[in-house]
């Protein structure tokens, strides 16, 4: 009986702990804000995804073609609205939203760490 | 962004709601199923309907031939309706006496008839009490 | 230990509910550190629901009948698999073994995603931890499996029907199912909370998704083929509200499935998906309702318990915030493309999610339909087999041809005349198939060769796929014809695994209409030397044998079996009476042809004092197919499960183009 209270009191402890953990491992941080995306890096985020999807769509529609799912006509008339699609996408993306360093670089904020 | 009739969303439109026709049309001409009542409320009833209840002894003849012969009460409540019950066809292996059954079937001149092999016994609870007197 | 296992369910209690109100003032206040206790405090939850499951686990395995639960569920007797398996045979453990799963699931869909969605993780926290609260409130306040008692001598024991390899897998495998979907659920809510409402969380838990249909299927079939062999009334599914409480759930999450496609590919549906999946959460809820509360007549029922209206408030509950969490976000929602043509892949998937939410509503009504007309009429009235059947067929036909039309079809629009070329060939075989079976006599059932006619359309369009994807990566510059054939695979693994899967559901159709509407039976009563024919095969009684084994007494009747000339060796068929349990549990005699998958399925009734047997007999074509479909089943949704490197390279390259923020 003694054991089994024992090990409940060290599970609780190791719970607490673990919960605690964050602020145990930082007292004093220098942000405690939950980083959020810029409203620039959603835009660019999602025009990547957007770009990437439209890419994938192209390649399919191509893989279709040569299996013979797609006939010729089929292919022809949606080649060309996919293509100005993804053309669209990139022009975009050379555009409007730049890579984040450049955009650091010019609000004068100090380089991000990358996940590796 | 202009909305304009598009063939497709009518398409759509047409085969939900041929669903629910074809839905409508087989509940309305095959009916609904069959009452589940407590052996209590039959008197009286002339439909086929199923019934629901507790197996009382004494359990007589054979199911295979002739038939098998016991009677049925209500689970539960204070009725002490006991229903003459006449079946044939495939008994399950927890068939006994106690045994909470469910079976499909009319009432004719006082007894029961069974549609064969219509019995269902209940699973009793997942355990079974050592002293053998059945309380599920 | 008992106390001990009391505690950490404590624990797991106040660790949900921390997670739940600080992973939510994390969230909205953005606040780091509390985010990251919010999911530390998940992950730990999942520690402490171990040590619990752990105590339950040993206290089993040494039959510490003290344990009320322990002595209810097994006894001295009972071979250690089935003692095991007795964690999840009674309400109390099962209810754990839900918390256990749900908390591990949890603490890994988070931790996995944790790097490039965290955005959506912080709201997918608190989610997660409210439904992982009740869960534990259940097993605390309400059915904890740890009360205790002055020990027995010995436990109740098992059910004897219980006591098979397939219930030992089949409410694990199901488990996993239900609570598999807990993780798109809550990624689905947590994206609709966090505003980010495009396909990331799509993405995030397809993988989930998949792994929890498929142990759901899984578990079904193992559940169905348990009945065939177990129960052995010489059926498989019995449109019990138990089975189908697993059915509702998994035609649900197909539809999902199929739909969550169409918004990755063009980013329509968004709402319908949204939907879709609560809808699919709730009815996994309503599944273990259903099962443990004992609230419908089932065959299967369950001790009537507490537990129900619990279970029900929270289904409520879970509904309501769900759907007012959507509809403040609609105007977000609407998708910027629209569907083009009735004749399109899109339209082809919508199709299909129409056919399977109706089958799956259906059969919900039918579920239900007792409850509400005890409610209006004062009278439960019960629906029986043949509505079912009739919805099965109705919906369930146009699915299986949908199968075959789908993939062929392009996305966006396709022309009428481009689809004629593709189909012709597949339409050719399958009016030919139809003709040679109706030739053999299949038109004695026009819903069976209807649906064996679809099946050779499907088959063929399945063969056609493979072969010219891998003419086409020949083409391509594959070095073999075999490599060509892997290298299709490997590159376009959700779709040709979603093909083996379409092959395996052909297979499932095959088996189903075979043995259901092309079967027969014949009885008979026999004395020993006398014989019975059924279609070709003859039976003789032999002689009748009783043996002893470790917890049971068996009884068996001898048949030598025999079909025209050839004989076929003997078959055994009688019951078996268990001392402990004091029941009797019928044994069936299963002959399988390996050559045309058709089973001689034997039933000894009744064996009177004299030896006289009363058979009932059944020959059921083509029914192990639906046993190899799973198998086949679980070989596709691996393919399409297998992890794609390129996938998430481009996945991890996205997020660090954009600059997402290295994880601490």
């Amino acid at each position: 009986m003694t054991l089994a209270l024992l090990l409940a009191a060290l599970l609780a402890i190791a719970c607490v702990v673990t919960v605690a953990w964050p602020f145990l491992r930082e007292p004093e941080p220098e942000s405690d804000a939950l980083e959020k995306l810029e409203p620039s890096e959603r835009r660019r985020l999602d025009l990547l995804e957007a770009r990437d999807r439209a890419l994938a769509a192209l390649k399919e529609l191509e893989f279709d073609h040569r299996t013979g799912t797609v006939s010729d006509d089929d292919y022809r008339a949606l080649v060309g609205p996919l293509r100005r699609e993804a053309a669209a996408t990139l022009q975009a993306l050379d555009d409007g939203a730049l890579p984040v360093e450049e955009v650091d670089a010019r609000e004068g904020r100090p380089a991000r760490e990358r996940i590796s | 962004m202009a909305r304009k009739a598009n063939p497709a969303r009518l398409v759509l439109a047409l085969l939900v709601a041929a669903a629910l026709a074809v839905f409508l049309l087989y509940t309305s001409i095959a009916g609904g199923g069959n009452p589940s009542i407590a052996p209590s409320k039959l008197a009286g009833r002339t439909g086929e309907v199923q019934l629901a209840g507790l197996v009382v002894g004494p359990v007589a003849g054979d199911a295979h031939a002739g038939g098998l012969r016991f009677r049925l009460r209500d689970i539960a409540g204070p009725s002490k309706a006991r229903v003459p019950i006449r079946y044939a066809g495939s008994v399950p292996d927890l068939f006994k006496v106690g045994r909470h059954i469910v079976l499909t079937g009319r009432l004719r001149n006082g007894v029961f008839v069974a549609e064969p092999g219509s019995m269902i016994t209940k699973c009793p609870s997942k355990y079974v009490p050592k002293s053998g007197d059945s309380s599920t | 230990m008992a106390e001990l296992g009391r505690a950490a369910l404590i624990v797991t209690l106040g660790l949900t509910a921390y997670a739940l109100v600080a992973g939510a003032a994390a969230a909205h206040i953005g606040r780091r550190r509390l985010a990251r206790s919010a999911q530390n405090a998940l992950v730990a939850a999942f520690g402490s629901t171990l040590v619990a499951a752990g105590v339950l686990l040993a206290a089993l395995l040494r039959n510490d009948f003290s344990f009320v639960y322990v002595a209810q569920t097994t006894s001295e007797a009972l071979p250690t698999a089935y003692t095991i398996s007795a964690f999840w045979g009674g309400q109390e453990g099962s209810l754990l073994l839900w918390l256990l799963v749900l908390t591990g699931f949890g603490a890994a869909a988070v931790t996995l995603n944790r790097g490039w969605a965290r955005d959506l993780v912080v709201w997918v926290v608190p989610v997660f931890a409210a439904v992982a609260f009740f869960f534990s409130f259940l097993v605390v306040v309400v059915a904890s499996p740890f009360a205790t008692q002055q020990a027995p001598l010995d436990g109740a024991g098992m059910t004897p029907s219980l006591q098979n390899p397939y219930m030992l897998a089949h409410p694990p495998l199901l488990y996993l199912g239900y609570v598999g979907l807990t993780v798109p659920f809550a990624f689905a809510l947590g994206a609709l909370i966090s505003g980010r409402m495009d396909e990331r969380w799509l993405v995030a838990t397809r993988r989930w998704t998949l792994l929890a249909w498929t142990a759901l299927g899984i578990g079904q079939l193992l559940g169905a083929h348990w009945a065939y062999e177990e129960v052995g009334w010489g059926g498989y599914y019995a449109w019990d509200p138990v089975e189908n409480a697993a059915l509702m759930p998994w035609l649900a999450a197909t539809a999902f499935l199929h739909s969550v496609m169409i918004q990755e590919k063009r980013g329509m549906l968004r709402v319908w998906n949204v939907l879709l999946v609560i809808l699919a959460f709730s009815l996994s809820l309503f599944g273990t309702f259903l099962t443990r509360s004992g609230v419908v007549n089932s065959i299967h029922s369950f001790t009537q318990s507490s537990i129900g209206p619990w279970f029900l408030g929270f289904i409520a509950v879970v509904v309501a915030v769900s759907l007012v969490i959507v509809f403040r976000r609609l105007p977000q929602l609407r998708s910027p493309t629209k569907l083009e043509s009735p004749v399109s892949r899109e339209a082809a998937f919508l199709y299909n999610n129409l056919l399977l939410l109706a089958l799956c509503l259906a059969i919900l009504w039918g579920v239900v339909y007792p409850m509400v007309s005890e409610a209006v009429r004062g009278e439960a009235v019960v629906l029986g087999r043949s509505y079912y059947d009739f919805f099965l067929r109705v919906f369930g036909l146009p699915l299986l041809l949908l199968m075959g039309i789908g993939p062929l079809v392009a996305w966006r629009r396709a022309s009428l005349r481009s689809l004629g070329t593709t189909f012709r060939w597949p339409t050719a075989f399958a009016l030919a198939t139809g003709v040679v079976l109706l030739a053999l006599g299949a038109g004695s059932s026009v819903p069976g060769l209807i649906a064996y006619t679809f099946s050779a359309f499907v088959a063929a369009t399945i063969v056609l796929e493979f072969a010219r994807g891998t003419r086409a990566r020949k083409a391509l510059g594959a070095a073999s014809w075999p490599r060509a054939f892997s290298s299709l695979i490997s590159r376009n693994r959700r779709r040709y695994g979603g093909y083996v899967v379409h092959a395996a559901i052909v297979l499932l159709a095959i088996g189903i209409a075979g043995s259901s509407a092309f079967d027969s039976v014949a009885e008979a009563r026999l004395t020993q030397g006398q014989a019975m024919s059924i279609g070709d095969y003859r039976l003789t009684y032999q002689s009748l044998e009783e043996r002893s084994a470790a917890n049971a007494t068996e009884l068996r009747a001898r048949f030598a079996v025999t079909r025209g000339e050839r004989d076929l060796g003997m078959l055994e068929a009688g019951k078996n009476a268990y001392t402990v349990e004091q029941q009797v549990s019928n044994e069936v005699g299963i002959r399988s042809d390996p050559l045309t998958g058709e089973d001689l399925f034997v039933i000894a009734e009744q064996i009177d004092p004299d030896g006289t047997v009363y058979l009932r007999v059944f020959v059921k074509p083509l029914v192990n197919l639906i046993w190899i479909a799973g198998l086949v089943f679980l070989l596709g949704s691996v393919i399409a499960l297998w992890p794609d490197a390129r996938e998430q390279r481009r996945l991890v390259e996205r997020t660090r183009d954009v600059g997402v923020p290295a994880t601490r």
